[in-house]
């Protein structure tokens, strides 16, 4: 008789160290596992469930300010730089990691209405309503350089005074032009005390300006005749003009995606446009109840960041009708300005009442260093939960979110008054003749006019 | 005239311009005219130095003739513009082009020679000498230009006169023609002169030919330029232009943009810089913080060491000196602690050593003491003692050490207490105290289940000493008692909650099923009854009988094969006939079920000796059910009549259909038939006897199979039974509305409701619920399918499994599903893919920051390949939102 012995090498079933884990075989066999789309589910359930139990976003507020923050710039170049204006003229450098100001700007007379910093992380802009525009030298970050709060006030590097006030500035990737956007667009240079260009299309103000981190050459501007312009630097003239019905308060480029770029609008939906195709929008982000003020995509390119005038933040994804993740607290008014950090993994919103905050970008994220094993099981949760989530049990945890009062009540009255409008045009359709009436897709319904 | 005017008009306004630059270039002129004189001083001029030609009233001639007065009078030159000159780059020289020059040009007859203009050539041929003059004055003068240019530079001369062509363009009017704006045709009434004419005369002289040159060359590619166009449209030419070429421009990225969506996870973590991470890296940047770092840094970081180090190391040595104070101390307090830890352990050795009893017992009570000691001062020791002790008393349970089963104890034993001396006897004494001391809770905690035990063993006594006699008694008691429970049962309780109704109809429904087990009971115990009387002699009857009753469905199955066959066994009703039918089946079936059969019988007894109900009906039914029920299922569908009907709406419906519903009437009947065989074997004959005497009519006739089957089933109406499971369900899931029952006193007065009986709002509400209900029920699916059930009840715990919509990203069914088919766990997956399945679509680091795109060139057809690696979630992935729409347009402008 033959007698079959299981064999093992010692070699392979040896740890290295009495911390690694016993070596497990298993048998992938799926007739015997007839269970596993029965227990992925109750884990996609669980995973979802877990993630509202860990869902913390708020990190903390930076208080400091005595006026409402207009305008953030982040710092390129250093991760735990943020710079904020105030409507006082206060201008300051924050410390994200511990949360304090680093150095304040002083100087402006009036309301700082632009920020932005240089590539390099060198040089930060700001221009406000006193119609100048000051360059600053960024302290170089030290760890020696937070501990004393006391007396780190600086001074301009150079003063600008040009003929009108500004309403906002951005910095080009990797050149040494920046815009600032006011009764026109000036393209300046860090050397030149005028600008070194300027355009003008139309004799309405231009509200924010923005440039294309990918083509360093394009740039966008909207302006309070509800329009949207596009330049080139090359061409030194601008390029195309969009009419919306309501005004764009703020424009932000896809990193990722150089063609992209979204439009926070008045008419508290965010706008999605491909730079070639001006004639449609490629996506409309609904969600918040009331003007969109500020709008900045995360360095991924996969979702961006609005901050709302109905006291809230969200987040969207860039192919997503709606957001993914709403944050509000008690005490954050209007928010003016947000900001997605260089890494993709917090979320900073500017708002009335004087304060920065501090959010996860991913609420339910969990902070600090992770072990394999235990990244591997967030990823093998997320992976499950990514895929049932279309059933209704995990859908329904997944999108519930508890929201202030007045912000559900606002957007059920959304809801009804765009429900009621659908139904009257689709009534008008039935009762006339067929062909006559043609729904426009709302991609398309807010757009006025394309003007070449 | 209109030309004079215009002159004047200008130098009245550029008069003081020209004046304040007259000194600051006088030399670097590329035109030359005559000076722009105030009209006065002109007028003066004139009178003084009266033109012979004046007559013609030419202002050309004039200026020119002026231009050699004025020469000699103020040795003027004009100017050239700052903005012509272009000494500070300010000026933006096209522009300058465009807005000025044609103005310019018309008025001042510019009198370079490289501006040989249809228009100056007529003038010129018209008052030929003066402009022989002036054209060989300005030849010369240019002449003596370009030398000093060469000379300057070092260039031939060739080399400037390309910069001069530049201007050579051939400009037509600025403005339409009309009265305020008449060509010079018009003007001079003349007619056109050709080029030819004017370098005729210029035959031989020194840059002759080189001017024909460059007239052969103007000729050759004449070229106009039109008026500019309205700014505005300008601007959105130009717009039009820039937008045109920046959407090229991004166009470019597209493949790159292409390849990240569609990938299945974009890395954001690639170039960590982590610094140095070497030993010595690290260990550079160390900085001594506490005292004793410091103190060690200082020696190790000492000038001398580090010298000595550079140097050759002998060095070190002598550095490494020791003071002999130093070593011998060093060596004494080593050995000192050594000589203590061997006296130690010597001590040790010599105690563990003694085996004095006494030494030993001393040493235990003073530990005891210590312990009592220690218990008194602290709970922690306490509660120590008390789990030693414990774990004593459980060792004692355990191994009954003290029970007198050591070999000494039973040695002792053996030899008789009684003789044993008075220590001996005291020892097992004290022992068995000792045993009784560690066991007392153990004692009492098995009193109770000894007590069970007994019973258990009665039972046993009895079960184990039942023969056949015993069997037959124990059977006719199990009889008896299943009655009395049956009897039992009929009583309904008339008070408290099970009077309630739906107590009742509850009770009556579990009632009713109790009293057909009951009933099998008692005929199986009867059956069961008789077997033992007719004895063990019977066995083989009782055997076919069994495996009669139990592969009854079977046995119908082979009666419907070999009905022809069996025909003629079929000849008369007696019950020899049968036995060897019987028989005959019995054989074809023995050597599958006779073991089994067996088997269960066995089991039967075995469980009926036992008195409990339950189990005997469970296995009883269980038997029931044994015999292939598929056979019987298609048996019934087939009686029913419908089976192709059926068939054919299940199909259409697509649908739950109850099968189990369609099975149940034939188990009905089969338990029917089974209950006439069990209860005695003449009635089973019977039985099977009537279902082959119409057989045996019907073998002169030869019937149809389905007429054999109607008639084998002519007793029962399964479409009845049907029918009523419909009804039946029909009421489970649209229950009827309750009666309206009188409670007194409640819905209206209650005089009022003695007179006219039920309120009439309970009425009617009642008639609501009834319609509502006769609706619902004709909404179902099956209200028209008279053979169908559709069940309507949802469940609740599928439904959510199950997605009402189609998920948006995915277009069929089947692809959602095989999307979410393959389980992605490491329980169902190797290590290997493992990380490949779970991993998320954005790959980043906190705390790395991530750069925008940087463009690079992406083969588009490359993707392919990854394709293969990403597996299967790159199709979910790929028709995702807006991506999958601009890939799907990106591949439609690519063809």
């Amino acid at each position: 008789m033959k007698v079959k012995v299981i064999s093992r090498s010692t070699d392979e079933f040896t740890r290295e160290r009495s911390q690694d884990l016993q070596r497990v075989f298993r048998n992938f066999d799926p007739n015997l596992r007839k269970q596993e789309k029965a227990v992925e589910y109750v884990r996609a359930l669980n995973a979802a469930k877990l993630d509202k139990v860990f869902a913390r976003p708020f990190i903390g507020a930076m208080d400091g300010h005595i006026d409402s923050i207009s305008c953030m710039a982040k710092n390129p170049n250093y991760l735990k730089g943020i710079f904020s204006g105030s409507m006082d003229g206060d201008i300051r450098l924050w410390d994200i990691a511990s949360r304090r100001t680093v150095c304040q700007f002083p100087g402006h007379q009036g309301a700082v209405r632009g920020l932005t910093a240089s590539t390099d992380g060198r040089i930060l802009v700001s221009c406000g309503t006193d119609c100048t525009v000051r360059l600053w030298n960024v302290p170089v970050a030290t760890i020696s350089d937070s501990d004393d709060s006391s007396d780190n006030s600086m001074k301009p590097l150079a003063v600008h005074v040009w003929k009108n006030a500004f309403w906002g500035v951005d910095h080009q990737w990797d050149g040494n032009l920046f815009a600032t956007a006011g009764a026109q667009v000036d393209i300046w240079d860090h050397n030149r005390s005028q600008p070194v260009n300027t355009f003008q299309w139309g004799n309405d103000s231009v509200i924010s300006v923005r440039f294309n981190p990918g083509e360093p050459d394009l740039l966008a501007a909207s302006a309070s005749d509800r329009s949207l312009i596009l330049y080139d630097l090359r061409m030194s003239s601008p390029a195309r003009k969009l009419i919306m019905r309501t005004k764009t308060n703020s424009i932000s480029w896809n990193p990722m995606e150089p063609m992209n770029f979204t439009a926070a609008n008045e008419d508290c939906n965010c706008y999605s446009y491909d730079a070639r195709k001006l004639d449609e929008a490629k996506c409309v982000h609904k969600d918040h109840v009331s003007a969109v003020m500020d709008i900045d995509y995360s360095p991924t390119g996969r979702e961006f960041v609005t901050g709302s005038y109905d006291r809230t933040v969200r987040i969207f994804q860039y192919n997503g009708g709606h957001s993914r993740e709403i944050y509000h607290t008690k005490r954050m008014q209007r928010v003016f300005c947000v900001k997605f950090t260089c890494d993709a993994s917090y979320v900073i919103s500017g708002s009335d009442d004087t304060n920065l905050r501090l959010w996860k970008a991913k609420a339910s994220e969990q902070l600090g260093v992770l072990l394999p094993r235990e990244r591997k099981k967030h990823e093998y949760h997320e992976a499950v939960k990514n895929r049932y989530k279309h059933l209704p049990e995990v859908k329904r945890i997944v999108r519930h979110r508890h929201l202030p009062k007045p912000i559900f009540k606002a957007a059920a009255l959304r809801r009804t008054m765009t429900e009621a409008e659908r139904r009257k045009e689709e009534k008008r359709k039935a009762h006339s003749a067929p062909g006559s009436i043609s729904t426009e897709p709302l991609r398309k319904r807010r757009i006025i006019q394309e003007v070449e | 005239m209109a030309e004079k005017k215009r002159k004047s008009k200008e130098e009245s306004g550029g008069g003081r311009l020209q004046k304040k630059r007259k000194n600051s270039k006088p030399k670097t002129l590329k035109k030359r005219t005559g000076p722009r004189l105030p009209s006065k001083l002109r007028k003066e001029l004139d009178l003084v130095n009266p033109n012979p030609l004046k007559g013609g009233g030419d202002e050309e001639i004039n200026s020119d003739e002026g231009e050699l007065l004025a020469n000699n009078l103020y040795e003027y030159e004009e100017a050239a513009p700052e903005e012509e000159s272009k000494k500070n780059r300010r000026f933006d020289s096209v522009e300058n082009f465009e807005y000025e020059l044609p103005e310019d040009f018309k008025d001042e007859n510019i009198a370079s020679d490289d501006d040989d203009i249809e228009g100056e050539d007529e003038e010129n041929n018209r008052s030929e000498n003066s402009s022989h003059l002036g054209d060989e004055v300005e030849e010369e003068d240019d002449g003596r230009h370009m030398r000093m240019l060469q000379g300057i530079t070092g260039m031939p001369s060739e080399a400037f006169e390309g910069k001069k062509r530049k201007n050579n363009v051939v400009v037509s009017e600025a403005y339409p023609e009309s009265e305020y704006n008449p060509s010079r045709d018009v003007l001079e009434g003349n007619g056109r002169i050709s080029i030819q004419d004017l370098l005729d005369p210029l035959h031989g002289k020194s840059g002759y030919s080189k001017l024909r040159k460059r007239m052969h060359q103007v000729e050759r590619k004449s070229m106009s330029v039109h008026a500019p166009l309205p700014k505005a449209d300008r601007e959105k030419l130009e717009r039009k232009v820039a937008y045109e070429q920046s959407k090229k421009d991004i166009t470019k990225w597209e493949p790159l943009v292409k390849k990240n969506r569609e990938a299945p996870t974009v890395y954001f973590d690639e170039d960590v810089d982590l610094g140095f991470s070497t030993v010595g890296a690290i260990a550079s940047e160390f900085e001594p913080r506490t005292d004793f770092e410091k103190k060690i840094a200082s020696l190790v970081h000492d000038d001398k060491v580090l010298e000595a180090h550079r140097q050759d190391g002998s060095r070190l040595l002598e550095l490494n000196k020791i003071s002999v104070e130093d070593v011998k101390e060093r060596h004494n307090r080593i050995a000192k602690m050594r000589s203590l830890l061997f006296n130690h352990e010597m001590k040790a050795k010599r105690i563990k050593k003694i085996k004095s009893k006494t030494y030993h017992r001393l040493l235990k009570k003073d530990r005891l003491k210590t312990a009592s000691a220690e218990i008194q001062m602290d709970p922690e020791a306490a509660k120590e003692l008390a789990m030693k002790q414990e774990f004593k008393r459980a060792e004692e349970r355990l191994t009954l050490k003290h029970k007198n089963s050591s070999k000494w104890a039973k040695r002792i034993l053996k030899r008789g207490l009684d003789v044993q001396d008075e220590g001996t006897r005291a020892a097992i004494t004290e022992q068995l105290h000792q045993h009784a001391l560690l066991t007392r809770k153990m004692h009492s905690m098995k009193d109770i289940s000894s007590d069970e035990s007994s019973d258990d063993d009665d039972f046993d006594e009895n079960s184990a000493g039942s023969d056949e006699d015993g069997a037959s008694k124990l059977l006719a008691k199990a009889k008896e008692k299943t009655l009395e429970v049956l009897e039992e049962e009929d009583k309904i309780p008339d008070s408290g909650v099970l009077s309630l109704p739906f107590m009742v109809r509850g009770l009556k429904k579990r009632k009713e099923a109790a009293y057909e087990e009951g009933k099998l009971a008692i005929n199986e115990f009867e059956a069961s009854l008789k077997q033992m009387e007719l004895g063990s002699g019977a066995e083989n009857l009782k055997e076919t009988a069994s495996s009669g009753r139990r592969v009854f469905g079977t046995v119908k199955k082979q009666i419907q094969e070999f009905s022809n066959k069996d025909a003629h066994y079929n000849n008369s009703d007696s019950e020899d006939e049968f036995k060897v039918k019987e028989n005959i089946e019995a054989a074809n079936d023995q050597n599958n079920n006779l073991p089994k059969h067996v088997d269960i019988d066995a089991g039967l007894l075995r469980e009926e000796s036992e008195i409990g109900q339950d189990p005997i009906f469970k296995s009883f039914d269980d038997i029931v059910r044994d015999p292939g029920p598929k056979t019987t299922h298609e048996v019934a569908m087939f009686a029913s009549g419908s089976w192709k009907k059926m068939k054919s709406e299940n199909e259409a419906n697509g649908n739950i259909i109850k099968p189990p519903k369609s099975v149940e009437p034939p188990r009905h009947n089969k338990d029917q038939g089974e209950v006439g065989g069990d209860s005695d074997t003449d009635d089973e004959g019977q039985m099977v006897d009537g279902t082959l005497s119409s057989g045996m009519k019907a073998t002169y006739e030869l019937p149809s199979q389905a007429e054999l089957i109607r008639r084998a089933f002519a007793g029962d109406d399964v479409e009845e039974d049907f029918e009523k499971d419909k009804e039946e369900i029909l009421k489970g899931e649209n229950p009827e509305p309750e009666k309206p029952v009188l409670l007194p006193g409640w819905g209206q007065w209650t005089h009022v409701q003695q007179k006219k009986g039920l309120p009439s709002w309970m009425l009617e509400e009642h008639e609501i619920a009834k319609k509502k209900r006769e609706e619902a029920l004709k909404k179902r699916k099956d209200a028209h399918l008279k053979h169908v059930i559709v069940s309507e009840k949802l469940d609740k715990k599928a439904e959510k499994l199950h997605t009402k919509t189609l998920p948006f990203p995915y277009t069929s069914k089947e692809v959602f599903e095989q999307s979410i088919r393959m389980p992605i766990g490491p329980e169902f997956n190797p290590a290997v893919v493992l990380g490949a399945l779970n991993r998320p679509e954005v790959v980043k680091k906190a705390g790395v920051i991530i750069k925008p795109i940087k463009y690079k060139d992406v083969n588009p057809h490359e993707g392919v390949e990854e394709h293969g690696q990403g597996g299967k979630k790159q199709n979910t992935k790929k028709s995702k939102g807006v991506g999958g729409k601009t890939i799907k347009k990106t591949n439609n402008l690519k063809r």
